[in-house]
């Protein structure tokens, strides 16, 4: 276990970029410690920490779909879980910018439902 | 993937890594992270062992989390990624260092010319992510003023300490960096920076270029 990148995994938890952030409000939403998270994930606690220091997917459908496979595929873990997991975790970021009152815009949580029901993987994404 | 090793990947295995961060592969911060955090803290410590601990791994991480996330602050051209990382943390560490000064005592930072303002993360000139158009003029210019048969014969070390000699940059400091001679003593840096800038002037010199 490098202690250094769980340090720099740990330092990126709140950062929006990093998939550490989407992974920090996913368990937080199901109440899972850090092994139980690797557990879902089917991965070790080590590739958990890699996962944590992957960028965010990018938001647009053809590319969030593609960068979920390439993180998926690199560390073997399931495509759906990782989108469901970045998905999630940028809504529930989201939110709490809200309830802080960063964002303030009233179509803003329409909006955040319509992405989620366009992002449809393309034909022979996993 | 078991850790990252303590010496940093070869040159070509940096720049592969490196396009990947430019193609915005979302893995490709992981493996920089993986590739050089754990040299850059050893680094720091040889060379600021006086520096506290947690600020020498956040100036690293500071480093490595600056490229991730503006990976064209690096150019292939001017260093290795290795120095260019190093120089990147050890000013990162510099700023860090005058804000937790300024924090404890309540006063302007130190006012050495080793803290001065001028001796920020970007005293490189080419370490500033934001880099202006006038700036990139300028490094153009200087440049320029290698030939391009000297381009050829030199290490990408050697070009980047050209291009500061060419910019008159005289602190010994900033070459013992470039050099990697941090734990030499500062007589035996000045020495052989000394060496090393003699030797590339004559380079130019023989080629016809100016120095």
């Amino acid at each position: 276990m490098n202690r250094r990148l769980e340090h720099l995994a740990g330092r990126v938890a709140g950062a929006p970029d990093f998939l550490a952030s989407a992974l920090a409000e996913y368990a937080r939403s199901e109440q899972l410690a850090d092994a139980a998270l690797a557990a879902r994930l089917g991965c070790t606690a080590e590739t958990l920490t890699h996962l944590r220091l992957c960028r965010m997917p990018r938001g647009q459908a053809p590319l969030f779909w593609q960068d979920v496979a390439k993180i998926a595929g690199r560390f073997s873990v399931d495509a759906d879980l990782v989108a469901e997991i970045a998905r999630r975790g940028q809504s529930l970021m989201n939110l709490r910018k809200v309830e802080d009152g960063r964002i303030q815009e009233p179509g803003f949580l329409l909006a955040a439902r319509d992405d989620g029901r366009e992002e449809k993987p393309p034909e022979g994404a996993p | 993937m078991s850790g990252s090793p303590a010496r940093p990947p070869t040159q070509e295995a940096a720049l592969v890594v490196h396009q990947r961060l430019v193609a915005e592969d979302p893995t490709a911060a992981n493996d920089v992270a993986a590739a050089y955090l754990e040299a850059l803290v050893a680094w720091l410590g040889e060379t600021d062992a006086r520096a506290p601990e947690d600020l020498r791994i956040e100036a690293a991480e500071d480093a490595i989390l600056a490229l991730i996330r503006n990976p064209s602050s690096y150019s292939a051209g001017l260093q290795t990624l290795e120095v260019y990382l190093r120089m990147s943390a050890r000013g990162d560490l510099r700023n860090r260092l005058a804000k937790e000064q300024r924090r404890q005592t309540g006063r302007t930072p130190w006012s050495s010319v080793e803290l001065s303002p001028d001796a920020g993360k970007y005293l490189g000139r080419f370490d500033d992510p934001a880099t202006s158009l006038r700036v990139a003029e300028e490094k153009k210019s200087i440049g320029d003023a290698i030939p391009e048969s000297v381009r050829g014969r030199l290490s990408e070390t050697d070009l980047r300490a050209l291009q500061l000699i060419l910019e008159n940059e005289r602190r010994t400091s900033v070459y013992a960096d470039l050099y990697g001679l941090q734990h030499l003593s500062a007589k035996e840096q000045r020495i052989k920076v000394k060496r090393n800038k003699d030797r590339l002037k004559m380079v130019l010199k023989r080629a016809g270029g100016k120095a």
